[in-house]
């Protein structure tokens, strides 16, 4: 583990590459370019809005800003995942050729897409005002609640990434495990709205935490929850395990990829 | 150790040759331990020690172990039985270019090359016109490299690889792709860095190239050593008795 640390601070410049590679590639060529990074979320939104308030009348004060406040965190979330996954099979070509410590692949995605968030953020300031939600000193939580989503994404996406390489299922069943994922978690609507009997479901899943925590922060102006940083712990054991399993997928990614 | 040497203690290293690949999840539980490839051994029982500073050829048919030990030299490959212990910086040159994106430009893939071969970008910077001097590439080096022919591609990718100031060089068949002027220049290249100490491991089916570089020559065939000597004699044997050696062991 410790070592592995080191290796990637002795190939932090290669991740600075990655990382700026990967969020200029992702819309090159397209006419709208960066402006993307603000349409796609936004137009999710909308439809998520129009659905769930103005058809299934959903009745929750500024119900548009509550689902950009989730929402936004949820699809870094989710396509951390998805890309992060598949990471280590899109850059074969130098896995193969030339040595570099593997696990920088899946890292740049996370840190690609956090990156991404932030810009999002541009959008979504400005939304919750329009919204009628005010800001609160709270969001100096903001950066500690970033922070636990990258450290809760890592071991998660460094261990599919390995996986995946040697059982292309993963990608497929992750995207349907996604789907159901993002309806178990409290984005589009709140836990008020969950049946008790239910609310234990909830308790196993770290996405809910973390997605309330940006509620909380935003939304609700008040500090986070214990609950995301007993998550934080347990993540940052799992990464342990991670590594440990990543290791060993690790001694033949050149000749299965 | 020195900076600089390789040392290489019992090397073995296994591929698992595929019948079928069981790629899904499906396939995966329907041969489940029932698991449908055969072991070949790319490479048996190697012991092979390089000093600092010395250049040292590996010549043999193909699929004869060759570019595989340079993997296992380099780190992408794993050794299944044996130690490898390399100290100093290895630049690798196996694939040239393995790194670049074909929608940057020539100057923009240095420096994703560069950082990826370990190199921070004020190193690089250092380095740029040197490197966009030696590749040749002139105005060019600032056109997408998707558009470069395969001669320009190698170019570049030779000469970041080049001069990123390794210890340890390893080259696979890279002399191949540019035309005679050039790879004469990348043989000039080599002298050079022969005369800085560097230690220097070539592989080539060129006889030519390695009697020029190198003083010591390692002949390979079917994962082992067959003799490891000075460069001229192994040459020499090669020369006469490397076929008729492939063809008993084929036999």
């Amino acid at each position: 583990m410790l070592s592995s640390i080191k290796e990637i601070w002795r190939y932090k410049e290669m991740l600075r590459t990655l990382v700026f590679m990967d969020l200029r590639t992702k819309y090159k060529g397209s006419i709208l370019g960066f402006l993307w990074t603000f349409l796609n979320p936004l137009m999710t939104i909308l439809i998520y809005t129009l659905i769930f308030h103005t058809i299934m009348r959903v009745s929750m004060p500024h119900y548009l800003g509550y689902v950009f406040v989730g929402q936004l965190p949820w699809n870094f979330f989710q396509t951390a995942m998805l890309a992060g996954t598949g990471s280590i099979l899109q850059y074969a070509n130098m896995v193969k050729k030339i040595y570099f410590p593997r696990q920088i692949l899946p890292l740049s995605i996370v840190l690609s897409n956090g990156i991404n968030y932030l810009l999002s953020l541009i959008i979504l300031i400005p939304a919750l005002l329009v919204t009628g939600v005010s800001l609160s000193w709270h969001l100096i939580w903001f950066p500690v609640i970033l922070a636990a989503q990258f450290i809760l994404l890592y071991p998660m996406v460094l261990l599919l990434s390995a996986l995946q390489v040697y059982m292309r299922d993963i990608q497929h069943m992750l995207v349907i495990f996604l789907t159901a994922w993002f309806y178990f978690t409290p984005v589009i609507y709140s836990m008020e709205m969950v049946p008790k009997r239910y609310a234990w479901v909830y308790d196993l899943n770290p996405a809910k935490p973390l997605i309330q925590s940006y509620q909380d922060i935003f939304y609700y102006h008040r500090s986070p929850s214990w609950v995301l940083f007993a998550w934080v712990l347990i993540a940052v054991a799992g990464t342990f395990v991670a590594q440990r399993i990543f290791n060993h997928l690790n001694r033949r990614m050149a000749e299965e990829v | 150790m020195d900076t600089g040497s390789i040392d290489i203690q019992n090397l073995s290293k296994r591929f698992r040759v595929h019948q079928e690949r069981n790629f899904t999840l499906k396939e995966r539980l329907i041969y489940w331990k029932r698991a449908k490839w055969t072991d070949f051994w790319a490479l048996k029982d190697i012991h092979l020690a390089v000093a600092p500073g010395e250049s040292i050829g590996l010549v043999g048919r193909n699929g004869s172990g060759k570019s595989t030990l340079l993997k296992v030299i380099s780190g992408i490959l794993f050794p299944d039985q044996g130690t490898v212990n390399v100290h100093g910086k290895v630049s690798s040159l196996l694939e040239l270019g393995a790194g670049f994106h074909p929608e940057f430009s020539g100057r923009e893939n240095i420096f994703v090359n560069g950082t990826i071969m370990g190199l921070s970008r004020r190193d690089i910077k250092e380095r740029i016109d040197q490197i966009i001097e030696f590749s040749e590439l002139g105005r060019f080096i600032d056109e997408p490299v998707r558009s470069y022919s395969s001669g320009m591609y190698m170019r570049l990718g030779f000469s970041v690889a080049i001069n990123i100031d390794p210890d340890i060089l390893l080259v696979d068949e890279v002399l191949a792709v540019g035309d005679a002027r050039f790879q004469e220049k990348c043989i000039q290249k080599f002298y050079e860095l022969k005369a800085l100490g560097k230690t220097i491991v070539f592989v080539s089916h060129d006889a030519g190239a390695v009697a020029k570089i190198c003083d010591r020559c390692v002949w390979l065939q079917n994962g082992h050593i067959v003799l490891d000597s000075g460069a001229a004699e192994v040459l020499e044997t090669y020369a006469e008795k490397g076929d008729e050696q492939y063809a008993t062991a084929e036999s």
